[in-house]
């Protein structure tokens, strides 16, 4: 009878025992499950990528810092495209725009890698299953060391200068070699350095002279203030100027249109060419001048007796009294 | 010229064993689908492997697991990296050191136990009564204890890591004012499907390995008292070999399979 109890006494804490062994297995089973979203509804969203850097399938997926899922496909399309999929929770993803960029990180500096998406600003649709997001690549970790390696060298190459200038420098060679060793050269720099002290003084003084005559030119009624100051004045100025232009133009064209007229006088047959340019004819209207002019003397002398004649004196003893009669 | 004889001879006497114990196995297989199957005596032995093994599994799995986290933790830090603790401690324990430490534990618990048992009743012909009697020995002595090493181990295993995770827990909860729910979460986050379940298929291959050597040492037991302790000590020795072969065997198998 003991040996029944005890029997089935041992099978009930072996049925404890079984029982909570495998409740421990399925329990850590769907921790681990869930944390893989098997148990949840999921969208998939797709990224393209260059270079994943290591990263995994299994990889989080984080999304302003929450994890909402993990990467569950790698699809290497071809050498520089490289398609990641990516298992979101259904219900964050309502969080997530379709201008959201894709970066991969990592998780800590020693950190698994992982993928960010970013979300960016201004409006966008909510992200939909099957769509593909923008991508990022970030600069990895081995084109950072690169980049590290040829500034090590150029630090080498300058430290490298630098230190021939140092002894250079120390042996009193080139000017700051000089400057620092030469005491002559110190007491030459201070002296210099006194008179630029005077010269920037006095030009400090001839400044302030300067700007007390603009200031006296601006407050007095003077050409140069008018000039500068007064906009009506400019711009009758203005105006004068124009009108001295127009008029300097015409003069021109004055000029011009008088020189081709004597041009033209002087290659013409006309009176006025042979007047200036032929002696014979000044001569001849010269002598001609003489003949008329005693012509008229002896006209003169004609009419004068003319006068004193019986047949005409009449006619000009009548002009004489309407003449008279006139006054 | 006796000295290569000897060595010669051990090779031999190692090949005949190694082809003893595979005759042992394959009449395991044989026999265990076919009836009457011994349901009794093997829920009998499920309970003296399983449930006796728990508390020792448990106090191992436990202080390891704080001896672990404690000894790992100031290279941890040194590295200003002790928030990978739990990530390092889960992974550890549950893909390696758990299974592996259990599985010990148990060819030294139940690989003697059961080699001193079939030892002792094979010195004092109680088998070979059993085999007059008409009663099938192996099948009520080897098949069930086998099986149930077997079936318990996974479970001893399982007890075994959850134990060590939460007495690393304490000690990540003591020293770092981690709480157990972040210390949790990380562990979860940290474990994979493939950290797990070729893990926990291995440990039935370690609980066969242990039921099967331990009952081919005392099946075959020679006669005497000290055939029996050698019978024992025989089962430990060769259980615990037997253990890393085979461990080593699952990581291969792993790595081929599942991406580590």
């Amino acid at each position: 009878m003991s040996g029944i109890k005890n029997s089935s006494s041992q099978n009930f804490r072996l049925g404890v025992f079984v029982v909570l062994g495998t409740l421990i297995l399925i329990s850590a089973l769907y921790f681990i499950g869930k944390r893989q979203n098997l148990f949840s509804n999921t969208i998939t969203l797709y990224a393209e990528f260059k270079n994943l850097n290591g990263l995994q399938l299994g990889n989080n997926v984080r999304h302003a810092g929450i994890n909402v899922g993990v990467v569950n496909k790698i699809l290497m399309i071809n050498d520089s495209r490289i398609v990641v999929g990516m298992s979101i929770q259904e219900d964050l993803s309502q969080h997530i725009k379709q201008n959201a960029i894709a970066t991969i990180g990592s998780d800590g500096l020693v950190g698994n890698m992982l993928i960010n998406i970013i979300p960016q600003s201004g409006d966008g649709t909510i992200v939909k299953s099957g769509d593909t997001i923008r991508t990022y690549s970030r600069i990895g970790a081995d084109d950072m060391l690169t980049t590290l390696n040829v500034t090590n060298e150029n630090a080498a190459l300058l430290t490298a200068d630098l230190l021939k200038l140092t002894t250079k420098i120390l042996n009193g060679k080139g000017t700051l070699g000089m400057l620092i060793n030469d005491s002559l050269v110190a007491k030459d720099l201070k002296k210099t350095m006194n008179n630029l002290k005077l010269a920037s003084a006095q030009a400090s003084q001839v400044l302030r002279e300067t700007n007390a005559a603009f200031k006296t030119i601006q407050s007095n009624n003077s050409v140069i203030n008018t000039i500068a100051f007064d906009t009506v004045s400019g711009t009758q100025i203005k105006n004068l100027l124009a009108n001295l232009d127009e008029s300097s133009m015409k003069i021109k064209q004055m000029s011009t249109d008088l020189t081709n007229y004597f041009e033209q006088l002087k290659d013409a047959d006309g009176v006025l060419n042979y007047l200036t340019n032929d002696a014979s004819v000044v001569r001849s209207i010269d002598s001609t001048l003489f003949y008329i002019k005693e012509g008229t003397y002896k006209f003169n002398q004609s009419m004068e007796a003319l006068q004193h004649n019986f047949l005409l004196r009449g006619y000009f003893k009548k002009q004489e009294r309407l003449k008279e009669k006139k006054e | 010229m006796a000295y290569s004889q000897e060595v010669l001879a051990r090779f031999r006497n190692f090949f005949i064993e190694i082809g003893e114990l595979s005759f042992f196995a394959h009449r395991y297989f044989k026999e265990v689908f076919s009836p009457p199957f011994e349901f009794k005596e093997l829920l009998r032995q499920c309970y003296q492997i399983g449930n006796k093994s728990l508390l020792l599994v448990g106090v191992t799995g436990f202080i390891l697991g704080l001896v672990f986290t404690l000894q790992s933790r100031p290279t941890l830090m040194q590295f200003g990296a002790e928030s990978w603790m739990p990530s390092m401690v889960s992974i550890s324990i549950v893909r390696e050191i758990g299974p592996v430490i259990t599985a010990l534990i148990c060819a030294g618990r139940i690989g003697s136990g059961i080699g001193a048992e079939l030892g002792s009743m094979r010195v004092t012909e109680q088998i070979d009564a059993m085999e007059v009697s008409g009663t099938n020995p192996f099948k009520y002595l080897v098949i069930t204890r086998i099986t149930a090493a077997t079936l318990m181990l996974p479970i001893l295993v399982i007890f075994g890591d959850a134990i060590a995770l939460i007495g690393s827990a304490i000690v990540e909860n003591l020293k770092g004012a981690v709480s157990y729910q972040l210390y949790f979460g990380k562990v979860f986050n940290a474990l994979h499907f493939n950290d797990l379940i070729p893990a926990t298929i291995k440990t039935f291959f370690f609980g066969f390995a242990i039921g099967l050597v331990g009952c081919y040492k005392g099946y075959f037991c020679k006669k005497g008292t000290v055939g029996v302790g050698e019978a024992s000590n025989a089962a430990v020795v060769y259980s615990s070999m037997l253990l890393f072969i085979i461990d080593f065997i699952a990581v291969f198998v792993t790595d081929i399979f599942f991406e580590i």
